[in-house]
Parts: structure tokens; sequence; C-alpha cells
């Protein structure tokens, strides 16, 4: 008998396990050949998409420079004109846009450096420090979402009667410099892109929690931090409920302005519109400047997670 | 440099009965280097922790030098760490990952930049100092986490599986490395790993592990030469040592079909409690005898690997669904043999390399 079934056998040898070798985290698999290339289809829908994307801008600039019975016209006019600088400058005469550009850099700065520096001392507290009534505290904060604004609108405003902070700045700060969103959207960062062990080597290191954060927390999180900031500043400049309530046409953010612009007796669109584009130019700024560094952002983490 | 100890020390986790350490009592002494081996969840690298801070000491104590290091934090321990998968600081570079901890300890810039010099030279990282952790390999990577722990000079180095996310070869080449220059520095240093064959390499002391237990700590030698229990001779040596267990009869143990001879007092003591006795034997030690002599295998397997081969055999006349007594054993040959599977061979077992266990409690009979 020279041949028999081999059964029991197990897999030890005699040398070291190999073990199976470690995919270097460099290694990136390539995206070239066929299936990375765009096709004529996929073109197609992105610059669709990029038109339905940009019309409301152009339509903004089309409508600030015609009349409103211009406009209602059939069909209606297709190219802006020179006129827009004129409803720009009766813009800039009927409502103060320069001041209320000014207050809407404040209010959403503020709240872009707050919303992010709270949330992130939040997200990482949430997502790697260990103390009692963590996960009751993460449901209260997360349950706070789904309260809507106008609910606690009325209470607001009598606090910030209370505060005599009527129709300042303050109080379109101060309510929204922390976002339970933004807790959240930094917590599920942090778990997944600052391994436990950067904190561990940090605190062998010699560094207190407070300096953990600053100095190794902060670095990790940036890529999240950058998102958290646009989205917050954009929402911050486009709020309008809570500071037309808050806020008067003596001291306004850029949308309680436009908003007095519109409260004539017969609204003169072009005006509006023309002040709505005033509105918008600096988002669109922060935007061409900041939106490659945005985009990487959003790629760093991704890669990381 | 320090002497350890634990002593008495215990870990358990939160929603968790059994401890994960369980009474560790060890003693390292001042400059040594001891290895803690054992299989996943045995508790090595929560025994580590424990002397870094990171993990609290349920009860028990940890001692560091003279000083009780119980409750301290990490950064009144004087320790370094390294880490298994590195943890490098990914947005400082090379030397500022090495300088850090110095920094933090208010060091004097050119200090700073004179001993991570120093260290970068030692690990051969001079020409990277400037780079990124993202822009290394493995290897570098490793000697970067290394050398973040070298430029502290702490008292203790903590290793923690430092070399399980390297490829085979250079974890070799790696391991001879970290082992020469621990010894260089004579810092005391406590070393975890799973895989036995780096302990058994590098340690001047192997403490092995399973379940919370410290089960033997010992040197590489004694470990392998007299494993104190069943869990021992078996965790330690590649391949593994064989352990049979059989009936206790007149002059031995019942293997198969043949009795294997085990001295009488040996034999007595290890069958005491449940009529049987386990018996060890390495496969390097066994000899092939002549038909009648010792006890008969067959083979099942042949494994040629140039310098020696093994083979895997099973005992003749055993119960193949026996599952609590298996009959596989290992036995090594001399390479290219003409021994095929289905073959018939009989071994012997020279006294002197014959390990005897009283099943019922595990522990070595002598």
């Amino acid at each position: 008998m020279t041949t028999i079934a081999l059964p029991g056998t197990d897999s030890t040898t005699a040398t070291p396990q190999a073990a199976p070798p470690v995919r270097r985290s460099g290694a990136k698999g390539g995206t070239g050949g066929r299936a990375g290339r765009a096709g004529p289809v996929t073109y197609t829908l992105l610059t669709l998409s990029a038109l339905v994307s940009i019309f409301p801008l152009y339509w903004t600039m089309v409508a600030g420079s015609h009349t409103n019975a211009e406009i209602a016209a059939t069909p209606p006019p297709f190219l802006p004109d020179a006129s827009l600088f004129e409803n720009i400058g009766a813009a800039l005469e009927q409502a103060p846009i320069g001041l209320a550009i000014l207050n809407s850099v404040v209010v959403a700065g503020s709240i872009t450096v707050g919303t992010v520096l709270f949330c992130t001392l939040a997200g990482f507290a949430f997502a790697k420090l260990r103390f009692r009534g963590k996960g009751l505290l993460l449901s209260l904060v997360i349950g706070t979402m789904m309260v809507p604004t106008q609910l606690a609108v009325i209470p607001l405003f009598m606090m910030i009667a209370e505060l005599q902070w009527v129709n300042q700045l303050q109080a379109v700060v101060l309510p929204t410099l922390v976002s339970a969103f933004g807790v959240f959207f930094m917590r599920q960062y942090l778990i997944s892109a600052l391994p436990d062990e950067l904190l561990e080597a940090g605190r062998v290191d010699g560094a207190s929690t407070a300096r953990i954060f600053w100095s190794i927390v902060v670095p990790v999180a940036r890529p999240a931090m950058a998102v958290l900031a646009m989205l917050t500043f954009l929402t911050a400049w486009n709020d309008f409920f809570w500071p037309i309530i808050a806020l008067t046409n003596s001291n306004p953010t850029v949308q309680v302005a436009l908003a007095g612009l519109g409260s004539g007796y017969v609204p003169q669109r072009a005006v509006i519109m023309a002040g709505t584009l005033l509105g918008t130019l600096p988002v669109l700024i922060v935007f061409a400047v900041l939106g490659k560094q945005i985009v990487g952002g959003i790629m760093q983490g991704a890669v990381k997670g | 440099m320090a002497t350890v100890s634990f002593q008495q020390a215990t870990r358990v986790y939160p929603n968790s009965e059994r401890p994960a350490v369980d009474a560790l009592d060890l003693d390292v002494a001042d400059g040594e280097f001891l290895v803690l081996v054992g299989p996943s969840g045995c508790g090595k690298s929560t025994s580590l922790r424990m002397l870094a801070g990171l993990e609290e000491v349920d009860s028990g104590s940890v001692l560091i030098g003279d000083r009780d290091v119980t409750d301290s934090p990490p950064k009144q321990r004087d320790i370094a760490m390294v880490f298994q998968n590195y943890a490098l600081y990914p947005h400082m570079t090379v030397g500022e990952n090495m300088g850090f901890a110095l920094k933090l300890a208010g060091v004097k810039k050119t200090e700073i930049a004179g001993r991570v010099a120093a260290a970068a030279k030692i690990l051969d990282l001079e020409a990277y100092l400037e780079r990124r952790p993202k822009a290394l390999s493995g290897g570098q990577r490793q000697r970067v986490a290394m050398g973040r722990a070298i430029v502290r000079q702490p008292q203790v180095f903590l290793m923690d599986e430092p070399l399980s996310n390297l490829d085979a070869k250079l974890r070799v080449q790696t391991r001879t490395q970290i082992a020469a220059l621990v010894k260089r520095l004579g810092t005391t240093t406590v070393y975890v790993t799973h895989d036995q064959v780096e302990a058994m390499t590098m340690g001047d002391r192997v403490a092995v592990l399973k379940d919370g237990v410290l089960l033997q700590c010992a040197a590489p030698a004694e470990l392998y030469d007299r494993p104190a229990n069943v869990f021992v001779a078996g965790f330690i040596g590649s391949p593994a040592m064989n352990l049979v267990t059989g009936a206790a009869v007149e002059g031995g143990v019942r293997l198969g079909g043949t009795v294997l001879p085990v001295p009488r007092d040996r034999l007595a003591r290890a069958a005491a409690a449940s009529g049987r006795v386990t018996v060890g034997f390495r496969p390097e030690s066994l000899q092939l005898v002549g038909p009648g002599e010792g006890f008969e295998v067959v083979v099942d397997v042949a494994e040629h690997l140039g310098s020696d081969a093994y083979l895997y055999t099973r005992l003749a006349g055993a119960d193949p669904d026996d599952a609590l007594h298996p009959a596989d054993v290992v036995v090594r040959t001399e390479p290219r043999s003409s021994v095929v599977p289905g073959q018939s061979l009989w071994l012997g077992v020279p006294p002197d390399a014959l390990h005897v266990f009283d099943p019922a409690t595990s522990q070595r009979v002598d």
C-alpha cells in the first residue's frame, strides 16, 4: 500500500509561520484603464448637472437686470444687461447691504469657529474618552436634533429680550455656537479616523488630555473640521428665520436686509435680485478660494477612514 | 533602568466576570529582556498595558523600581512603549515624532535635536527625519517607533507585538536588531508577542500566559526542556511537542497497540488521579527503532523542507475517532528520507526526552 487518503494532516510546519504580507497603506489600486475613463454619457450628465446648478445664479443676474414687466413677458429675457449695476446701486441705497454683509461675515464666521471648536471637543469626548453617563448624554445631544427650531423660538426670544440683546449680533451667534449634528459628525469621524493607540502613545509620551486634543486630535480631525466649517458657514450665512426675529433692519444680516428690500407696496424684483446677487458673492468667493482644499479634505478623510 | 514587579496584579474588564489578568506575580530584573507570550486573549497585552498605566489595576500592585505606580498616570512612570501598529503621529515628521515626548517634558530644543539625531543614527533613519510616516515603508515606521522609545531613555521599554505588522523576512531581521539594540542599551524590557519563536529567540526569560494566568516563567532553554504543564509543552516549540494520553499499564503507558515505557514512580504519580497518563516527546527526540521495540505509527504525510523532513503520522491501532486523545505524532527525520505515506514505522523515545504529565491537573511529573 503506497497511496492512502491523508486524514488528519495539519498545517504545522517546521519553519516560522509566514504571515500574509501586509498591504502598505501607500499602495493604491490603479484606476487607469477603461473602467476609470468617463464616457460621453457621463460627460452629458455632468454637464446637465452643472447647468442645473448654475442656472439659479444666472437667472438672478437676468432677473436683476430687468423690470417686473420685462421678466413677466413671454418669452422672458435670457441675457443680463448693464442695468444690473444700476439695480445693485439701488439695492445698496434702499438697504444697508454693506453693513449686512459685514454683519453676516461676523455672525457666520463666529458661528463657524465656535461650532467647529465645540463640536470637535465634544465629538472627541464622545468618541474616545471614558466617562460616566456617556451613552445617555450622547442620546440627549442627538435627541435635540429632533426638536424643531420653531419650537424654541419664543422662549429663546424671551431670553434674549431679558438679556437686552435684541437687535445685537450676539443674539444670533450664541444660540447656534454648537450643533448636535456637528457633535455627532465629529464623533463619527474621530471614531474611525483616530486610532486609540495614537492617544495612548500621547499619554505615554507625557501629554495631558488638553495637549493630546490640540497636538494629536485636531490635526487628525482637520479634514472633517473643514467639511463641518463649510456646512456651518453656509447654514449660518443663509439663515433667515431666527435672524429676522432677533435683528431689525437697522442692524441686519444679509438675509434680513434682503427681506427688507422686498417689503415695499410693489416689490421691485430686479432690486431684490440684484441685492441677492450681492449677498451671494462672498459665499461664492469663499468657495472659489477654498473649494479645492475642502474637496481635498473630504477625499483625505475618505482614504483614511 | 529599573526592576519591574507585578504583585497579585488583577484586571477584570467591565461587564466581564473572568479576569483578563488574574493575580499576576512576576518580577523582572534590572536590564532583563522579558517576553510575555501566549495565545490571543491570554492577558499578555493587558498585563503590559497595566504596566504602562493604560489599563486600570483592579487589585494588587505594579512596581517600577521601588515605586508603586499602580495608580500613577503613564507620564509619571518613566516608560516608553512601542505599539503594534506603531501609533506614529501622522501629521508630524519622523524627527518630530521622535522628539515629541522630549518637547512635552520641556527639554531644550538643541538637546532634543541631539538626542533625535543620535537615535536616528543608531536606527539608520538619518535620511528620513523630515519625512512623514505615510512616506515610509513598514520596516522604517517600525524603526521610527523604536526611535521614539529610545530617545526618551526611559527606565523600562514596553513593546506590544512590534513585529507583527512586518512581513516574515523583515520580521526575522528586525527581531535580531531589536534584541541587539536593547542588549546594548541595557534597558529593562517587557515584550509581548504571540509568536513563540520570537519569544524563544529574544527573551532572557519567557513568561507563558493562558486565560489570564501565568503558567511558567523561565529561560527559553528551560521552558523547552522542562515545560511545567501540558499547555507550555504544546505551545513552545515548532512543530509542537507530541502529546499523547493513554491508559497507564504495568511498566508504561498504552499507545495504540503498544506500551511506551515510563519510569515506575513517575507513572504512579501521574496516573494516581485518573488512571491515565499524558506523555510528551518532541519531534526531534524520536528515534527509528526495530519492529517491536518502541511503538508503531503509520505515516500520513511526509514534508521535505531541505534541511530536514517532518513525518506526520498516527499511532497504529489507535481509535481514529477518539477526539479527546489525538493520536497524531510528528517525527523529525533526516532530509530526503525514503519514507512514503502509508508506510509503517517503529519509534522509540529516549528516557531523558520523555515528558510525563498528570492528565487530571495537566502538571508535569518529574
